[in-house]
């Protein structure tokens, strides 16, 4: 009997010690999700993180080190889903993980820690398919999951249910992106308009105009109470043009019965927006443009600008982790993509808005950001990064052809850095 | 020329492609037309002796010595090719900013010649000088008015540096103040399809192509990037009435790039008969040939043998009808009593078809008949590869004693032949259909399973396995797929080789229960054969067309994680995007739909 419990004694206390063993080196062992040109699925691997954190597995964001690599705890699920997404990853023990902490602090990085995955809102109406806008797009292609919102669930006040908002093509000022020029007898055209009008009535507003400014004070709002906002192509114009013209009339005959203020330009209050002020409205209901804003003017005849590309700023990774967040890529250089708006003159950008990517020697803009109240907002100009001359109709990007798109990562990291422990120090 | 053109751009990006076709396309033709003016000219008068001189020596590639010639028969009746004599040699030398003032005096001396205009445009583009370069076209306009020369010019220079957007106000500047784009659809249609105006570009290219046919390529290459969902209404537009020869050949050009041939065959089927059209459906044909799109080359074919029936003609017909799988049409199209008196030709040309299509109609004692009646006009090796056919055709009636016969009669030759090699399969001896199948000249999916089994077979009979292949041979696949199943139970090397052989017989014929069975016993009792993953991928994709994507999800994981060396994962990925519809659908199961 005695012998017995001395060898049970002696296998527990083996076993237990081999369990111990093993807890300290799975949790000693990470993975680092390499972001530089090793990584086989740039796009799946801010899925991946994003799943992680969602997981309350560990996370950390390694700021321009090897592209802006993630390093998440080495669980068999993770290693599951990087299998099956066919995203690169590396196994670190603890002697690596200090190689690589101290390369991270003698450079130009920084490690920072992800902890919430943040709730997504997509503003996108409730029949739109998903593959028209690159947000959408690169969210189901990445796994990471969003709710769609619109014009009743944000008069309803849902917005405070969410963290980060997305917004892509819609025109806030009510007129369609004034596609009422060429495309008012197409049947989407016409349904789209019906349906806007319908909502404009139900929700107590005397036309879509007046509907889409009330939105867009709310998303201002959303904003101001520390949400995050990230918006592309037409929604970043026509947001500022809806918010700082809440008391104007700043839309054409053709959509509210009555012509524009001619006085609009000297009547907009810029004081509330979050990236422009003296802007020039486009007066003619003729031309498809909705002001000075956009740089390139693309559905404009005689004023579009050709394509180049755009260079995304180096920021310090260790004071100012916010922007360097929304940089991390493994290429400097993006080739440009048009979009109702597809990008920003830098004479109408306000003091203090930050510069993220622009096109040497050309005088507009491509990314931007800024605080406003206690959320942030970005801007991303163009509609697809994939698809430079994307047309109403034109079938959707494929993002298992472009699982490496430089272009497509400015926007997910977007839909990470929310996730971020630390708050922006700004240099 | 512009074919030549695009393969050796092939790797260049479309906007570069596009600036260079464009500048062959506008600038080929003025270059192009210098020698021509030599030809006429060739009877010199002593005035233009010093632009011959001058011409000889640019050639010699002594063009310092070549300038004061050409400079100097600028006054002469040779002036215009001078100048464009002179131009050549100053690019050479890199002295184009030389050419500016000459070009002054000319155009002050002959302010209606075009050629003179145009080069100064050139010289002035190629030196950045854009503020005088605009004054120039404004001159021009100024001194002529009524033509619609310096509106295509510039904008074809324009559209050379890839700034559409101007060329395009100057198209409209001319529509403005000519009143009509009827000379100016060229460069319109470019224009547009720089600026991705789909529409109004194939609008343009429709007009052009009315009065320059020769331009169908470059229409198609232009639209070829047309977004597939305006590809309908481009479609429209080249299939509109009147029908136009050169219209729908650029739409049939572009269905080819655009990947649908069959659209590309129908563009042009309906066109009235006559030899345009017959150019066009030979030409059809023959890309058709190359892309081994046989169905499409035998209607296309079948089509100009309507208009004139020639030999040629006929058995390009009748061979692609064959390799479409139609010996019947073969025989009709390419029928022996074509060759009239010429017996030799017939068994030359038509006999050797006509044989094929017995044989793979199973009808092959006609087919001996026929080469009996043609003995004496047969060269040896060509009566032995006749015979080999007609011993290919007893095989797939199941006779094998005479295919055996018609073999021995060939001597030795057909001892060693791809049938020689076939029937040693069928009768399951290994040995001899591995070394005779494998120096074959034949190319087919069966051969491939055939070599695939051979080489992971190391004995040299395999009894079962040959019957399975008999089968297959006469078209039973029902007891082809028995066949290769009860093969696998006795010839456990390739056992997974057969049953996913069988159970893809299986799915092809519907019998998915049977087809699923296989797999699964691939994918548990295999697993490590390289079947598995490819059995795996097969189950999810039937399970995805029957709307089971949680069924296909799981499989395609499994298949994923289970095999990650496979060269099947990065397919079975993209699936599994699809079936969790991370994608977008449009496309199936490895095709398209």
């Amino acid at each position: 009997m005695k012998v017995f419990r001395t060898r049970a004694s002696r296998v527990g206390l083996t076993l237990l010690a081999a369990t111990f063993a093993v807890a300290a080196r799975a949790q000693a062992q990470r993975l680092l999700v390499p972001m530089d040109d090793a990584q086989q699925n740039h796009l799946k691997a801010y899925g991946l993180t994003y799943n992680a954190i969602k997981a309350n597995a560990s996370a950390e964001w390694l700021l321009n080190y090897r592209g802006g690599s993630f390093l998440i705890a080495d669980t068999p699920d993770l290693r599951r889903q990087a299998g099956l997404a066919g995203v690169t990853i590396e196994t670190i023990d603890n002697s690596r993980l200090g190689q690589i902490r101290a390369e991270i602090a003698a450079n130009n990085e920084e490690a920072v820690p992800l902890e919430k995955a943040p709730k997504i809102a997509v503003y996108t109406p409730p029949d739109a398919l998903p593959w028209d806008d690159a947000v959408t797009i690169a969210l189901k292609y990445a796994g990471i999951d969003y709710t769609p919102v619109y014009d009743d669930d944000v008069e309803r006040g849902d917005l405070s249910k969410y963290d980060w908002l997305h917004l892509h093509h819609e025109d806030f000022t009510g007129q369609l992106n004034k596609f009422y020029l060429t495309y008012r007898d197409a049947p989407w055209f016409i349904d789209l308009l019906q349906k806007n009008t319908a909502a404009a009535k139900r929700l107590g507003f005397s036309n879509m105009p007046a509907l889409k400014k009330d939105v867009a004070e709310k998303i201002r709002e959303f904003v101001e109470r520390g949400g995050f906002l990230f918006a592309m192509c037409g929604a970043t114009e026509t947001l500022e043009l809806a918010v700082a013209g809440r008391n104007v009339d700043i839309a054409q005959s053709f959509i509210d019965g009555t012509p524009m203020d001619p006085d609009a330009d000297r009547k907009m209050d810029w004081r509330r927006t979050f990236a422009f002020r003296d802007v020039h409205l486009e007066q003619s209901p003729f031309v498809n443009a909705m002001s000075d804003i956009d740089g390139h003017q693309v559905n404009v005849p005689g004023r579009q600008q050709p394509l180049g590309t755009f260079t995304l700023f180096n920021f310090a990774a260790k004071f100012d982790p916010v922007n360097s967040m929304l940089v991390q890529d493994h290429r400097a250089v993006v080739n440009d993509f048009y979009g109702v708006t597809t990008s920003f003159n830098k004479a109408v950008l306000k003091p203090g808005v930050t510069i993220l990517a622009n096109e040497e020697g050309a005088p507009w803009v491509k990314y931007i950001h800024g605080d406003y109240g206690k959320g942030t907002w970005t801007y991303y100009g163009g509609h697809d990064p994939e698809d430079p001359r994307h047309g109403i109709g034109n079938p959707p990007t494929d993002l298992s052809l472009f699982k490496n798109s430089p272009g497509y990562r400015l926007i997910l990291n977007n839909v990470l850095f929310p996730a971020a422990k630390k708050k922006p120090l700004k240099t | 020329m512009l074919g030549i053109r695009r393969r050796l751009l092939g790797d260049k990006t479309r906007d570069t492609r596009h600036g260079i076709l464009r500048l062959g396309v506008f600038v080929g033709g003025l270059f192009l037309s210098a020698p021509a003016q030599s030809v006429l000219c060739a009877q010199a008068p002593a005035d233009t002796m010093a632009f011959y001189r001058g011409l000889d020596l640019e050639a010699a590639g002594k063009y310092r010595d070549a300038v004061p010639l050409f400079r100097s028969a600028l006054r002469t009746s040779a002036g215009v090719n001078a100048l464009l004599g002179l131009e050549r040699v100053y690019a050479e030398l890199g002295w184009s900013d030389s050419l500016v003032a000459p070009l002054d005096t000319l155009i002050a001396a002959n302010p209606h010649e075009e050629t003179y205009r145009t080069v100064q445009l050139r010289t002035l583009q190629s030196l950045g000088r854009d503020a005088d370069l605009r004054r120039a076209f404004d001159k021009w306009t100024h001194d002529m008015p009524t033509s619609p020369a310096p509106y295509r010019e510039y904008a074809r220079l324009l559209l050379q540096k890839n700034r559409s957007t101007a060329a395009d106000s100057i198209l409209a500047r001319a529509r403005q103040t000519l009143g009509t784009m009827k000379d100016l659809q060229l460069e319109l249609a470019q224009s547009r399809a720089a600026q991705g105006q789909w529409i109004e570009s194939a609008q343009a290219w429709r007009q052009a192509l009315a009065t320059a046919d020769y331009l169908e390529q470059a229409a198609a290459y232009a639209l070829a990037p047309t977004p597939s969902s305006t590809r309908n209404q481009i479609r429209e537009i080249f299939l509109a009435l009147p029908i136009e020869v050169a219209a729908r050949r650029a739409l049939a050009d572009l269905e080819m790039g655009w990947g649908s041939p069959i659209d590309g065959w129908n563009a042009l089927k309906g066109i009235p008969p006559d030899s345009a059209a017959a150019e066009a459906w030979s030409e059809f044909a023959k890309r058709a040939e190359s892309e081994e799109r046989w169905a499409l080359a035998r209607d296309a074919l079948e089509s100009a043998l309507r208009w004139r029936r020639t030999p040629e003609i006929a058995v390009r017909a009748a061979t692609a009808a064959i390799n479409a799988g139609d010996p019947a049409a073969a025989l009709r199209l390419a029928p022996l009593a074509d060759a009239r008196g010429d017996s030799a030709l017939a068994a030359r040309s038509y006999l050797p078809l006509t044989v094929r299509a017995y044989a793979a109609l199973g009808r092959p004692s006609e087919a001996e008949r026929l080469v009996k009646a043609f003995d004496r006009f047969l060269a040896p090796g060509a009566r032995n590869s006749l015979t080999r056919t007609i011993a290919w055709g007893w095989v797939r009636t199941g006779d094998m004693a005479r295919a055996r016969a018609a073999l021995a009669a060939t001597g030795a030759e057909g001892d060693s032949s791809d049938a020689a090699g076939w029937l040693a399969l069928y009768e399951g001896n290994l040995k001899s259909a591995r070394s005779l199948l494998r120096g074959g000249t034949e190319s087919s999916p069966e051969l491939a399973l055939a070599l695939g089994l051979a080489a992971r077979l190391k004995t040299d009979t395999a009894v079962a396995v040959g019957k399975a292949f008999l089968a297959l041979a006469r078209n039973d696949s029902a007891a082809a797929a028995a066949e290769f199943e009860r093969a696998a139970a006795v010839t456990p090397p390739v056992r997974s080789l057969l049953l996913f052989t069988a159970a893809r017989i299986y799915a092809a014929k519907g019998v998915d229960t049977s087809a699923v069975g296989l797999w699964k016993r691939i994918v548990e009792q295999d697993k490590d054969s390289p079947e598995a993953p490819q059995a795996e991928l097969e189950w999810a994709r039937l399970l995805r067309r029957k709307g089971d994507n949680g069924g296909a999800a799981a499989r395609l994981e499994h298949l994923i994680l289970n095999f990650p060396e496979s060269s099947l994962v990065p397919q079975a990925r993209r699936e599994l995007d699809v079936v969790r519809s991370a994608v977008p659908s449009r496309v199936g199961p490895g095709q398209l739909r």
